[in-house]
């Protein structure tokens, strides 16, 4: 049997599996197996890939960012960040959907999660936003879509995998999303502002309300600055800034704000346990594929057809590149759909001689707009079934929401100067910059 | 002593998984139990080694072997996370095609979804028991712990999932998978 048609019978099992209710992880397992079958591979490596596929140091952010995130919602001290996005935005047209916008802002800063984004804003704002009368189909639209921000603003989960998959600066690919998830942001304000419902019209909040405000978030807040500040001093590592923004939250954040949870610490730790399986398991599935397809050279022969198309040209590789995730991750999740196809985004960067952290920041982009797009859109999936309203009604409310990640991918693809301003300036190494002989500066490619 | 009560039940609830009753048998409940108690303390070990690795080397007196247990807690709480969510039915899925469905298709798929993974869980025990004992040969270092410490993680998580999807496989044929059809049974 050629390469090709294993490839092929692989990834139709595993689609095939998967559209009739077998687990991903078991998906992919099946039809990893089935592949290695056809080949000259043992089963008990490729079984061992299972675990390969984990042992990374860098992966361990992972559950670090997931216990932040499911600490601070549980501990009920997202409505502090809530009560700022308020004063700051509320008065707005469409004021409770600004706050929808601001608070993934903030919340992304720490999380990382789109599911814990959408768990905290379908608890506290959607009832709210239901009560003064918002479009149900509208509220699920517009949480699943803000809360795609937490994989592009840093600390993000997706950048993690990527990182540690295809050995890719990890806080070069954190800075590199700050500006898509800005432009997502904005956008969607904007969206909200002229197109959304008008909601109830509040009074701007006033000095003191902000100062309040400010003051009562102040704590939480600072886990964003003590995840980057930590990374970018080259103080920590990406998994030790986590681990450090775990134990500022149970230890520090807990205690002071809501001390009554601290006797429920322990849950959470039992249940960021169970919830880090699950993206976790896989990946070691996603890695077992992955390393498959690179054995029967499906880098090779997609990229192949890309060059084919593109040439060498950065930009319409970029743009090829684009299509096929927006499709991939339209069929799967964005962590396996990472691992398996990193040997091909890494080839086609080498050919287009695109910089890696250009490359993973427009691939998360993409990846992060499949969480809203049918028919698996996983944040879309959760927040329509959090509020009360049919998936297809959710999806056709947020198909105006599109154009606003259209734009943020395009200007991705366009702007790479200003995409990677950010690494650049402050860890400029990342993106493939080195010292100055002359001892001041970096010289950057 | 009905305020301890509740609270010792409301303690242990959040170890057990209540919902889809009629796929479990109650005396597996103390397996899942015990797998989340388990992963609840392989969270706190690797949160724990990680402070530690930072703190002994911020002191300079670097523990090296901590970046071993680390990951191993690490792997461990990824398998044996999979082995509950399995129990639980909380893995990803692709589509929510099969749940929106019910009758006699429903049940086929369901069994379908569940003999598939039942015959992956068996060949990850029994071709991970192989990997595991080819990796007792090799060593992490600085430490020198075998590999296959390691690696049995898979074939003991797979073995936890092989039992619990022969004890839905049981349950779900006896009484159904649906939920909505097993409340209207009498």
């Amino acid at each position: 049997m050629s390469n090709g048609t294993i490839i092929l019978l692989m990834a139709g099992l595993f689609l095939g599996l998967g559209y009739f209710g077998v687990p991903v992880v078991f998906a992919i397992t099946a039809g990893v197996l089935v592949g290695v079958f056809f080949t000259p591979v043992s089963m008990p490596s490729i079984i061992g890939q299972l675990f390969i596929g984990i042992d990374s140091e860098a992966l361990l952010a992972v559950p670090f960012f997931l216990l932040v995130g499911e600490i601070m919602t549980n501990a009920d001290i997202t409505s502090r960040m809530i009560r700022l996005s308020q004063v700051l935005v509320g008065h707005l047209r469409g004021g409770l959907a600004q706050v929808v916008t601001i608070f993934s802002l903030f919340f992304a800063g720490i999380s990382g999660s789109s599911t814990a984004d959408v768990a905290a804003l379908t608890k506290t704002i959607a009832p709210e936003m239901d009560k003064e009368g918002y479009d149900k189909a509208f509220v699920a639209a517009l949480i699943g879509s803000a809360s795609t921000m937490a994989n592009l603003i840093p600390p993000s989960i997706m950048a993690v995998v990527y990182g540690a998959t295809g050995n890719v600066s990890i806080g070069g690919l954190f800075l590199g999303g700050v500006v898509p998830g800005l432009v997502v942001g904005i956008g969607l304000m904007i969206f909200s502002f002229f197109f959304g419902p008008i909601g109830i019209m509040r009074k701007r909040g006033t000095l003191t309300e902000f100062v309040d405000a400010v003051k009562d978030s102040a704590i939480p807040m600072l886990i964003p600055f003590i995840i980057m500040g930590g990374i970018l001093t080259g103080f920590f590592t990406p998994t030790e800034a986590g681990m450090v923004a775990a134990m500022y939250t149970a230890f520090v954040v807990v205690p002071l704000i809501n001390k009554g949870h601290v006797k429920n610490l322990y849950r959470d730790f039992t249940n960021a346990g169970l919830m880090y399986a699950l993206p976790m398991s896989a990946v070691a599935a996603a890695s077992a594929f992955g390393w498959m397809l690179a054995y029967l050279r499906g880098p090779d022969v997609v990229s192949g057809w890309i060059s084919g198309f593109a040439g060498t040209d950065p930009l319409m590789i970029m743009f090829l590149l684009v299509v096929l995730f927006v499709i991939i991750g339209d069929f799967m999740d964005a962590i396996p759909a990472i691992i398996i196809f990193m040997p091909i985004i890494t080839s086609l960067a080498e050919l287009g001689n695109i910089n890696h952290v250009h490359m993973g920041v427009v691939i998360i982009t993409t990846l992060a707009f499949g969480l809203i797009t049918p028919p698996y859109g996983l944040a879309l999936l959760l927040s329509a079934k959090f509020v009360g309203v049919s998936f297809g009604t959710a999806v056709v409310r947020s198909l105006p929401m599109y154009l606003v990640f259209f734009a943020a991918i395009a200007f991705c693809i366009f702007f790479p100067e200003v995409v990677l301003w950010l690494p650049k300036k402050f860890l400029p190494a990342s993106v493939g910059c080195f010292p100055s002989p002359s001892g001041t500066g970096y010289i950057c490619p | 002593m009905s305020s301890e009560l509740s609270s010792a039940s409301e303690s242990t609830s959040f170890l057990l998984d209540e919902r889809d009753r009629h796929l479990k048998w109650r005396s597996f409940d103390i397996i899942e139990k015990t797998l989340v108690l388990l992963s609840g303390l392989c969270i706190v070990g690797f949160t724990l080694s990680v402070f530690f690795d930072v703190t002994t080397r911020l002191i300079q007196a670097p523990w090296l072997w901590l970046q071993q247990a680390t990951t191993g807690f690490f792997a461990y709480g990824v398998f044996i996370g999979m082995a509950v969510a399995s129990r639980r039915n909380e893995h990803m899925y692709l589509t929510e095609f099969v749940a929106n469905l019910s009758g006699s298709i429903r049940r086929k798929l369901e069994i379908f979804s569940r003999l598939v993974c039942l015959v992956v869980a068996l060949l990850m025990i029994y071709f991970g028991w192989l990997n595991m004992l080819h990796d007792m040969g090799s060593f992490r270092m600085p430490s020198l712990i075998p590999m296959g410490y390691y690696t049995a993680s898979v074939p003991l998580s797979a073995f936890f999932i092989a039992i619990f999807m022969i004890e839905q496989l049981y349950n779900g044929i006896k009484n159904g998978f649906d939920n909505e059809l097993n409340r209207s049974k009498p």
